[in-house]
This record gives structure tokens, sequence and C-alpha cells, in this order.
């Protein structure tokens, strides 16, 4: 683990970018997407809000609910960008 | 992830990107938790975190980190979620979360079990 185990996942994620030495134009060019979501508004759920029931497939081709899960218990939701 | 089974709760994660073909069924099998593929965007974009890739990410992505999102996503998909969390509790009421555009920035695992703590009335 990076940096020792008490470092917050925060602190994780900084300290692998910093380590990345990426070039200041780069940078510069993830910098100025970032902000461009940002302004685009895309700014997810507020909270105490009702997130949207769905179905989608999972790695085995099986739907998931999201309605259904709920039946069961609390759910964390996690979006992400991919793999790669 | 134990702690937040442990506490009853599931964990789910979505992505843009299309089912993988290239785990064999058992490989499939010992993921504990369930990938979901949004493979039309639908969904990223009813929970406002669908966007189009900027077109100079695009470049950037293609030269200089050999990066086609066309191959995980599917023809013209040029398209990401903004990297986001939710804890959701059995209403399917957002009770925590963060959504934010810097993909270096996620909700701390902490927050993630003090919310579902606070959902199911735990210690």
């Amino acid at each position: 683990m990076i940096g020792g185990t008490e470092m917050s996942l925060k602190g994780q994620l900084k300290e692998f970018d910093a380590s990345r030495k990426r070039p200041p134009e780069v940078v510069a060019i993830l910098r100025r997407g970032i902000d461009d979501v940002r302004e685009s508004g895309a700014a997810g759920l507020r909270i105490g809000e009702r997130a949207p029931d769905f179905a989608l497939p999972n790695q085995r081709g099986e739907t998931v609910r999201l309605s259904e899960r709920l039946s069961r218990g609390p759910v964390v939701l996690s979006f992400y960008r991919g793999v790669w | 992830m134990q702690t937040i089974r442990s506490l009853g709760a599931d964990l789910v994660a979505i992505s843009p990107e299309r089912p993988d073909n290239t785990l064999t069924m058992a490989e499939k099998h010992a993921i504990p938790i369930d990938i979901l593929s949004d493979a039309t965007s639908e969904v990223l974009k009813k929970y406002r975190l669908w966007f189009a890739v900027p077109a100079e990410v695009k470049t950037l992505y293609l030269e200089k980190f050999g990066l086609n999102l066309e191959k995980h996503n599917g023809a013209g998909r040029w398209e990401l979620p903004v990297p986001a969390t939710y804890v959701l509790d059995q209403d399917g009421i957002v009770r925590a979360g963060e959504a934010d555009p810097d993909y270096t920035v996620r909700m701390e695992p902490a927050e993630i079990v003090a919310a579902i703590r606070s959902i199911v009335g735990g210690p």
C-alpha cells in the first residue's frame, strides 16, 4: 500500500497521481477536461434525493434490478469509468 | 467490502463498458460484487453523471495513452460517468455520497461504512 496503512484513500490517490510524473502539458489538458465536465453540470444526485431505479446486466449476463437489491438492504452504488 | 456486507448492505459497481468478454465464466463467478454494464449510458444519464469526453482529452487518450474508449464502450461511445459513490437506504434515498469529475478524488471507505451504520442503526 502506498504511504502506509494509515493514509486515507484520498491521500493514496493523490500520491499515486503525483507518482505518475506526467508532463505539465498533459496535466493541463486533463485539468481543463475536468473543469469542462464540472461546468457541464453533471453533478449527480443530491443527498436526500431518491435514486432512480434501473435494471442492468452484471458480468455474468444476469439482470440486476436496484429496487430488488434495496428490498434486501442498503446499497452502495459505485460509478466508475472502466477497467482501463 | 466485508464490512459493508457484514452490515447487511450490498455493493454494486456500474460502468459504461460493454460486458467483459476476456474473463472466463469461472473468473466471473469469483468476482464477489456485481459489476453492471450500462451499455447505452441510460443509467449514467438518469443519475446526471454522464459526460462526453472533451475533444482535447480524447486526442490525448488516443495519441499519448493509447486508450481507445470505443474498444471498451462500443462504437462512437466517447462517454464516461463522473466517478461517484452513493449510499442508499432501503427506500432508495441517497443518504451519503460524493461525485467529482476529478477522478483522483473518491469517497472515503470509512465515510461509506459510517453512512451504512447510520442507516442500519448499528454501533
